[in-house]
């Protein structure tokens, strides 16, 4: 039983970390009130590129860095068109997404089903580790978990939540005239937090190729991206929350792989449907149980307008 | 400090979108173009190769009509969606459900064609419907955002199918794999290997255009996608609205998938939906809100998947097809927002002139 235990909570911190980098990253764009529906798209971008970096110099943190820049370049198109330009948001990103997914299966053509020879090795906190269950799962597995799970959520909370920055930042998500008029730069501050936000989605895809599923196939960010776009509203834009449900799911995607393994009565493609299935009741249950959670968590009120200076 | 030249209109004037869009595709051609070259390919002896395989060819027509008549469909579901203000992005789901439910009255009930294809019909259009249900209730009666719950949806359908087609409803007959075994019935052919859903589909999407522009209830959608609340101070059922209009972009995509199944796969397949759902979002996009123009969008994407053909022929990987839609797209999305600006004529003295 602790056995089992151990395991799937090891998975579940695998799987989960991938959402929450994305999600994380999502949490930042979506506070500037812009929607970036090209996570998915980015994520499999950030995917292939690990990949085909760690092939030609195999160093990990050479592929994270690739997956990074190539998410921040694909951020920096999508937020050409929706920040810059200030073409419909839904239309880009989905366009983002198109264009991901398409250019990274061309790309990883000849990668794809080859297992990654370089990944992020197996580092074991002295004592920590050796705590039962939780041990192994956060302090034994990469050196990522810790920076994903506690310093970078911990980091994104402080930034928007407690200090003037932060305050800007929300600013120009809940009411950009207003926070234009306040002298803030608006569309600055848009296209810095879509990029950054476009960055953490290529190393989420990284993290993903490097760490959890060490080989390139086709598909196989698999809806990833949009969980990610979900898990944001489902924690109410806090990077905090959105961080703990990314590791929820990653438990319910760890229980799939269990129920595999033990040869559950169940086929393993119902068991496949356990995430998106997941996802679909925390964001619909919530709010029909307690309606008062749609104010406590509602969006930006800017999210996913443009601002026009010169239209009031 | 700079006069800023331009105006935006609330409205763009129509001649000007269609120029700028124009633009965006010849923009998207030239670098897919230049991408093309760049990787050791010719794109004057490509295009040719296209053009002579696609519109100059009675193969090149007849696959023109069979990609076009999905296409209809799945973009005809999302633009009614629009219509309201809602993203139906789950048609890829609705489309494999109505394939579903299609292929399951075709796999289990005995009986003539005349019998069995309007079961079948009536089996895709709620098998679609079933598979919108949960994301309307969430949308109209808790406000839960449609574009994430009908997505998320389209995995599990894609998973169920993959279910059936491996499992309970494996080809026992043949073999094949991740696939059902031929149904018993089809769609007639009308010219080559071109049904009946082509032409049909026309006609639903025409007579959709008339619903929504002609009547009562097609007025009332678009106020409501035009102006919520206005919609509502004027007493119109808005909520009712959205799930009657949800349910119906459901029933099209469901369709879709019933007459891909009874009319050219002649079978469930896993991955058949080819992303027909998806692009049905980009058919929408390009008819603009007006289920007419669903038609020459639907042609423009079917020529592109039709080109796409060609390209697997030349050693490109079937997915630039959706590497090059989504570069349109992006492309389109922002010549569409260039159209509303309009420049301002300049006074002597550089103000800008109201």
């Amino acid at each position: 039983m602790i056995a089992l235990l151990t395991g799937m909570l090891a998975t579940a911190v695998l799987a989960g970390g991938v959402l929450a980098l994305a999600a994380l990253g999502e949490v930042l764009a979506e506070r500037v009130g812009v929607t970036n529906l090209g996570v998915e798209g980015l994520m499999a971008l950030g995917a292939v590129t690990a990949v085909m970096t760690v092939s030609a110099v195999p160093s990990p943190w050479v592929g994270l860095l690739a997956a990074i820049m190539v998410g921040a370049l694909g951020g920096l198109v999508f937020a050409f068109g929706a920040v810059v330009m200030r073409a419909n948001q839904v239309l880009c990103g989905l366009a983002t997404t198109f264009m991901g997914l398409g250019l990274s299966t061309a790309l990883g053509h000849n990668y794809a089903g080859q297992p990654v020879g370089t990944t992020f090795g197996h580092v074991s906190v002295p004592l920590l580790s050796s705590i039962p269950v939780i041990g192994p799962a956060f302090f034994g597995q990469n050196i990522l978990i810790i920076p994903i799970y506690v310093l970078l959520p911990l980091a994104v909370h402080f930034i928007i939540f407690r200090t003037r920055h932060g305050l800007n930042m929300r600013a120009v998500g809940e009411n950009p005239a207003a926070a234009d008029a306040a002298g803030i730069p608006v569309m600055a501050m848009r296209l810095g937090y879509v990029v950054l936000g476009g960055a953490m989605a290529g190393m989420a895809g990284g993290y993903l190729t490097l760490t959890y599923v060490p080989v390139w196939s086709e598909g196989m960010v698999a809806g990833r991206g949009w969980i990610a776009l979900a898990l944001v509203i489902f924690a109410g834009y806090r990077p905090v929350i959105v961080t703990l449900s990314a590791l929820l799911f990653g438990l319910v995607t760890a229980l799939s792989f269990v129920g595999q393994a033990h040869n559950w009565p169940i086929d393993p493609a119902f068991l496949n449907m356990l995430p998106y299935l997941g996802t679909m009741a925390f964001i619909i249950v919530p709010v029909v149980v307690w309606h008062r959670m749609r104010r406590i968590m509602a969006a930006p009120a800017a999210l996913g307008q443009p601002y026009y200076r010169d239209v009031r | 400090m700079a006069t800023r030249a331009f105006q935006r209109l609330p409205t763009a004037p129509a001649g000007r979108i269609l120029a700028l869009r124009l633009a965006a595709i010849v923009l998207s051609l030239f670098i897919i173009a230049g991408v093309l070259a760049l990787s050791g390919h010719s794109p004057l002896m490509l295009a040719e190769l296209i053009l002579r395989s696609t519109i100059g060819s009675r193969f090149g027509l007849e696959d023109l009509a069979l990609f076009m008549c999905p296409l209809l469909l799945t973009g005809a579901a999302v633009c009614v969606c629009g219509t309201i203000g809602l993203w139906n992005i789950g048609a890829e789901g609705q489309f494999y459900a109505g394939a579903i439910a299609a292929t399951g009255v075709a796999l289990g009930l005995h009986g003539p064609a005349v019998v069995l294809l309007p079961l079948m019909t009536i089996a895709g259009i709620a098998g679609g419907m079933a598979w919108i249900t949960v994301p309307t209730l969430a949308r109209a009666y808790a406000g839960v955002n449609e574009i994430i719950t009908t997505l998320l949806l389209n995995f599990i359908a894609s998973l169920l199918t993959y279910y059936l087609t491996t499992g309970p409803w494996r080809d026992r007959i043949s073999g094949a794999q991740v696939s059902t075994q031929r149904i018993p019935v089809a769609i007639p052919e009308m010219w080559g290997i071109v049904h009946w859903g082509f032409p049909v589909a026309i006609v639903i999407v025409i007579g959709l255009a008339l619903v929504l522009s002609r009547t009562r209830w097609g007025y009332e959608i678009r106020l409501g996608g035009a102006n919520p609340e206005a919609a509502r101070y004027a007493g119109i059922p808005v909520r009712v609205r959205i799930i009657s209009v949800m349910l119906l972009s459901g029933g099209l995509a469901g369709l879709a998938g019933m007459f891909e199944v009874a009319g050219t796969v002649h079978r469930l397949q896993g991955g058949m939906a080819n992303n027909f759902g998806y692009l049905g979002i980009v058919v929408a996009v390009l008819a603009r809100g007006s289920c007419l123009n669903v038609i020459p969008a639907a042609l423009l994407m079917a020529l592109i998947l039709d080109s796409g053909i060609v390209m697997q022929t030349q050693q490109l990987s079937s997915s630039v097809v959706l590497a090059i839609t989504g570069l349109i797209l992006f492309m389109i999305a922002i010549g569409d927002e260039l159209a509303h600006y309009r420049p301002l004529a300049r006074t002597t003295t550089g103000e800008k002139t109201r």
